[in-house]
């Protein structure tokens, strides 16, 4: 094991890869046909820095997060493509022990709603000593001292909350909790799904607080999984959005939000209401969110949506081409895109 | 004109078993009016009383002391069934389209319901609850021949909540109560929601009372209106809402604006912005001060003792309707503003 991964167009020199994605595909099979979640999706993600993923629902960024960790479950199935870890090769051909040993202990991860998946009849102290158990780890004193320790760094009392049953702690704290379980077997990845969608604005930012310190602090390779523009822009420094299955734009999140390139991209930015400035430029974007029974199989995914559709858009599909340095987009008419 | 003077609602505790809690106060003494056509935002966190202030404008829920009156009409002075007129006027609209339409009946048997009510009293036949139906989806944006025999699972939630709001303005209401309303649609369908609602008011004269957490759609609906902000059942700041996002004095409304994140590359953070990473914990307690003084950084020892009221904010730039409940009200820029450049967006 240990493919020599390459960075492929970063403007960062030192950018070195964590995972790299190529021609992942997904597909869902069900009583009425085939449906791509994932369509040839190819992503870097680099190492030590957070890359957030970006979609609406019916985009595929949760089959994405559960491909990252080999977790696709029937009806879905990866039906081509690979996942390469640095150290630890092609994720999707690890089976039984090695992929156990896999998630976790190399790849943290909080899931959507996690602060609801705890054991409602066991103190959260035991979970994380469970946690161990099922990871083999040797000092379980050494483990609840890193737990504490975790649970100081993110504000809270360790002492109440590792002798607490879930029901005793507030939603935030949950929430912090996921993320302390998914950090307390030292994982170089966190992979965060929607960690903050069912917070409080206050929770929420200081949520985010917590996971863009914890993250420079230990060099983490963090993962965001969310639909929530602002979150993304708040914290991450790579960007990836994703429409229908497919990435249509990728690039460090400064310049991608500064200068967005994809006519999606533009529309969803552009969709937001903002606290100060002129409210009237806020413009919604028509049509509804991609249906994957309903995606074209040729062509563009967003064109029935987009305002720059020519005919070519409707024969062939674009592919994710380099604009800038690392900056990519998947348009036929990217060139054209002004104002 | 709904005016709201000192509405309170206390939920009384259960005493034993496993869900016993204490006397829970959701609203203390909240006083706001909503003018005809006029709009209005409430924020808060979770559990800030918003949502019962809701259901009680809605005829959902009972209040334990205060009153309501609508256009000059004390509704405590009238008896049970004769205040339901009043409140059918003001109608609800939920936070989930999801839920909020029955899965086994199709949206012509949603939308038909009430209005079969109405066609009795206004002494209409069927043909008219077709036609009615029909105007009313078109007037929310759906294609009404294409919608009308559809189930609920086979429309969009951006669609779904169209229905709803159809479905509430089936009995001509005067103001739409719309609790978090958008909160669980796609990014990209929201706006036109928000649009949806701003365009009833200026077409039907009706009244929004825009219920969330999200402040930047708060300012959307109510940019021309008020913005209140709530805290454990208290408004604590209450102005024009612009006013409110730019020049906010009360330490809570300033947490809230600040929390809201910031879109880096197109906007910079306001010079006053502070994120506390302690204090988002649950504040069960209360002490005879003010409310908020265990999370806010500005406390004194006056806080803690003495109970600041509601009282206008006297300050050359402000407006005369802008109103805190602090001892020491200082205005601070915390929101983000847009950076400008040429090909902004």
């Amino acid at each position: 094991m240990g493919a020599d991964l390459k960075v492929i167009g970063n403007a960062d020199q030192d950018a070195q890869v964590e995972c790299q994605i190529r021609d992942l595909t997904v597909t869902f099979t069900t009583d009425s046909g085939e449906f791509p979640a994932l369509n040839h999706v190819n992503l870097d993600i680099i190492k030590s820095k957070i890359t957030a993923i970006v979609g609406e629902s019916g985009s595929g960024k949760s089959t994405l997060g559960l491909a990252i960790l080999n977790g696709v479950a029937f009806p879905g199935k990866v039906t081509e493509g690979s996942v390469d870890f640095a150290e630890h090769g092609n994720v999707l051909k690890l089976r039984g022990k090695a992929l156990r040993h896999f998630r976790g202990p190399v790849v943290g991860t909080v899931f959507q709603a996690s602060q609801n998946a705890m054991n409602p009849l066991a103190r959260v102290g035991k979970q994380i000593l469970d946690l161990g158990r099922s990871h083999h780890y040797k000092d379980p004193r050494k483990l609840l001292h890193e737990a504490e320790n975790l649970a100081r760094r993110m504000a809270m009392d360790p002492s109440r909350v590792l002798t607490a049953y879930p029901h005793q702690l507030s939603g935030g704290m949950r929430q912090r909790m996921g993320i302390i379980m998914a950090l307390v077997l030292k994982p170089k990845v966190l992979l965060l799904d929607e960690p903050t969608t069912a917070l409080d604005l206050l929770t929420q930012s200081a949520v985010l607080e917590i996971i863009r310190s914890i993250h420079r602090e230990r060099h983490l390779t963090t993962i965001l999984i969310t639909h929530d523009m602002g979150v993304v822009a708040e914290i991450s420094d790579y960007i990836v959005v994703m429409y229908a299955g497919r990435v249509v734009e990728q690039g460090s999140t400064h310049e991608t939000l500064r200068d967005p390139r994809h006519p999606y991209t533009r529309a969803i930015l552009r969709a937001i209401p903002r606290l100060t400035g002129d409210l009237n430029r806020a413009r919604p974007l028509e049509g509804s969110p991609p249906d994957l029974t309903q995606i074209p199989a040729t062509g563009c995914v967003f064109r029935s949506r987009c305002s720059y559709r020519v005919p070519q858009c409707d024969l062939v599909a674009p592919i994710l081409e380099s604009v800038d340095t690392g900056h990519f987009v998947a348009c036929h008419q990217e060139g054209l895109i002004r104002d | 004109m709904i005016e709201v003077r000192k509405l309170e609602k206390v939920y009384p505790p259960v005493v034993g078993g496993l869900l016993s809690h204490n006397e829970v106060r959701a609203l203390r003494g909240v006083s706001l009016s909503i003018s005809d056509g006029g709009a209005l935002s409430i924020i808060g966190e979770s559990g800030c009383g918003k949502t019962t202030f809701g259901r009680i404008l809605a005829g959902l829920e009972s209040y334990s002391g205060g009153d309501i009156a609508m256009d000059g009409i004390a509704l405590n002075s009238l008896p049970n069934n004769e205040r339901q007129p009043y409140f059918r006027r003001i109608q609800l609209i939920h936070q989930d389209p999801y839920t909020a339409l029955n899965p086994s009946h199709t949206i012509l048997h949603a939308m038909a319901v009430p209005l079969r009510i109405q066609a009795k009293l206004q002494k209409k036949n069927d043909d008219w609850v077709l036609k009615r139906s029909k105007e009313l989806l078109a007037m929310v944006g759906l294609d009404p021949v294409g919608t009308l025999y559809k189930y609920p699972h086979a429309l969009s939630g951006g669609q779904r909540q169209r229905v709803v709001i159809a479905r509430a303005l089936t009995v001509d209401p005067k103001v739409l109560v719309a609790d978090e309303a958008v909160s669980m649609i796609d990014v990209s369908m929201r706006l036109s929601i928000l649009n949806l609602l701003s365009d009833l008011r200026v077409r039907l004269g009706i009244g929004i009372v825009f219920i969330t957490h999200d402040v930047a759609a708060a300012r959307y609906i109510a940019k021309d209106g008020a913005l209140c902000v709530l805290y454990r059942g208290e408004v604590v700041e209450y102005g024009q809402t612009d006013e409110i996002i730019v020049r906010p004095v009360h330490p809570y409304t300033q947490a809230m604006l600040s929390a809201m994140p910031v879109l880096r590359g197109l906007e910079e953070a306001g010079p006053d912005r502070y994120i506390p990473l302690e204090g988002m914990d649950d504040f069960e307690g209360e002490g005879p001060g003010c409310l908020f003084a265990p999370r806010c950084r500005h406390a004194t020892t006056l806080c803690q003792e003495q109970h600041p009221d509601l009282v206008p904010w006297d300050d050359r730039l402000s407006s005369s309707s802008h109103h805190h409940a602090c001892f020491y009200p200082i205005p601070r820029n915390v929101v983000a503003r847009p950076i400008n450049r040429e090909n902004a967006l």
